[in-house]
């Protein structure tokens, strides 16, 4: 069964046609990576599956096979079932490290107080942060801000994890932390989908790599085949510029 | 001179100390309403809802383009026929209505100055809006909000001496009518200002700590 599922799904920014009809469905454990040049749409398209953004009307997004209706369905529900890390951290200033944790699955699912830290804790050492509880985030490296957000999406227990460019803010020799940690949670069964520009990750984690242009998904495949033969034009020049950047 | 700024000093002592607490009366009556109004027309101004944002930008027009003084004799004077306030309550109003304006433009400036990310951050985790906007936006907006809000209450401190016209017998008002008996007006309005002066120190250093006591995460980094 499908995780998550989109079927043509269009979304525009005032005149910008930003989706031009994208079909996507991820299966439960999979783990998919989209890349594609800037301003493709990717980012629009990971906000759309948990309605950060409202696809366009007669756009279908399914959770678990549901079609989510945002009329009539309460979306931060449907938020709640889905993990989303974002490139710029966005972890919670004026909350230590512990309680930016804690915080959702406190007030969001009425966890009891001692087991969202247990909870918390449990994940902290989990992201190779167990001696960080008490921090302030600004007192944290980029790529230990990241573990936390990562740490922080989990907490909810969802069923779904988005990233977004999650290593694109960090200094080189910050990325490679945030990327096992990654690798860990797709290890361990965690169905996900990935926007990066990490294309050695792509290749060695992903089951299924997505090529986005102008909106639409033009080529797919699994990782070995993708980067070996991209069929479409558009591919190949896009590789060519990350490979060689 | 000193001998004589003593004497007035000397003599009025218990007159300006009396003063001195309805002038902290003033100020903190007025104050504490002004930000309950100003939080309620900061969020009527970030509303979606237009009639909502008209009410705002009216309120927030109307006492920026008028002084003061004209709004507290317009509450103790100009509607008496129609609703009877002390003095003190006109003038606590008067003060309120008018630093509200103030207060509710800083408390929106600080909820938009927080990155849309971090709503966006909560609202991911399945917060509702409501909750991101309590437990995520507010508490980064007032620690934002406490420098500026600061000087609007110092502002409002000062202002409150207008409300010595309406008679109410705060610093100011103590200070006119012990130069009138006195004939000693260099002393009596040096001690006056004397006395503004250490209650602004006072809540400057006040307001410092809370900031320190809020920011814990600042001090942390630093
Ligand atoms: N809120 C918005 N309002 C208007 N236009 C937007 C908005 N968000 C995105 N866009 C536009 O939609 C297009 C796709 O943006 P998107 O962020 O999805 O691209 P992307 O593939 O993630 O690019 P990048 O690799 O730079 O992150 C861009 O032209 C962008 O300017
Ligand atoms: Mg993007």
């Amino acid at each position: 069964m499908n995780v998550i599922e989109t079927r043509n799904l269009h979304k525009h920014f005032g005149e910008l046609h930003v989706l031009r009809g994208v079909d996507l469905a991820v299966a439960e454990r999979e783990v998919v990576v989209i890349i594609g040049p800037s301003g493709s749409g990717k980012s629009t398209l990971l906000r759309c599956l948990n309605f950060l953004e409202m696809p366009d009307e007669g756009s279908e997004v399914l959770l678990d096979g549901e079609v989510i209706d945002p009329a009539r369905d309460d979306l931060d529900k449907v938020r709640e079932r889905m993990g989303m890390v974002f490139q710029h951290f966005y972890l919670f200033p004026h909350k230590n490290v512990l309680n930016n944790i804690t915080i959702a699955p406190e007030n969001v699912k009425g966890m009891p107080r001692a087991k969202a830290k247990e909870v918390a804790r449990d994940l902290l050492s989990k992201v190779g942060l167990p001696d960080k509880e008490k921090a302030w985030p600004s007192q944290l490296s980029g790529g230990q801000k990241q573990r936390v957000a990562i740490a922080r999406a989990l907490a909810m227990d969802p069923e779904i994890m988005l990233f977004d460019e999650v290593t694109s803010a960090l200094d080189p020799e910050l990325v490679a932390e945030v990327l096992q940690v990654v690798q860990d949670l797709a290890a361990g069964g965690m169905t996900m989908v990935m926007v990066t520009h990490e294309m050695g990750f792509a290749r060695e984690v992903a089951d299924r790599v997505i090529m986005m242009d102008d909106g639409m998904i033009i080529e797919q495949g699994e990782p070995a085949g993708f980067f070996a033969n991209p069929t479409e034009e558009r591919t190949k020049t896009f590789l060519s510029q990350v490979l060689h950047a | 001179m000193l001998s004589s700024l003593w004497l007035v000093i000397d003599m009025h002592f218990f007159a300006f100390l009396r003063a001195t607490g309805v002038t902290l009366q003033l100020t903190a009556v007025s104050l504490a309403l002004a930000v309950v109004i100003g939080l309620a027309f900061a969020f009527l101004k970030l509303s979606r809802n237009p009639v909502a944002n008209l009410l705002a930008n009216a309120y927030i027009g109307i006492v920026r383009g008028t002084p003061l003084i004209v709004l507290l004799m317009f509450l103790y004077f100009g509607i008496s026929s129609i609703v009877v306030l002390t003095s003190f309550w006109a003038g606590s109003f008067a003060l309120a209505i008018h630093a509200g304006a103030y207060v509710a433009e800083i408390f929106r400036g600080a909820i938009q100055s927080i990155d849309s990310g971090q709503h966006e951050a909560a609202r991911s985790l399945g917060m509702s809006r409501r909750q991101s906007m309590r437990l995520i936006i507010l508490p980064q907006a007032f620690r934002r909000a406490i420098p500026p809000l600061g000087n609007q209450f110092i502002i409002g401190l000062k202002d409150s001496s207008l409300v010595a016209f309406l008679g109410v017998s705060e610093i100011y008002s103590t200070a006119m009518t012990a130069a009138a008996a006195n004939f000693k007006p260099f002393e009596t309005y040096l001690v006056a200002g004397l006395y503004y002066l250490v209650l602004v120190l006072i809540f400057t250093v006040l307001v410092h700590r809370l900031e320190t006591k809020l920011t814990p995460d600042r001090r942390a980094a630093a």
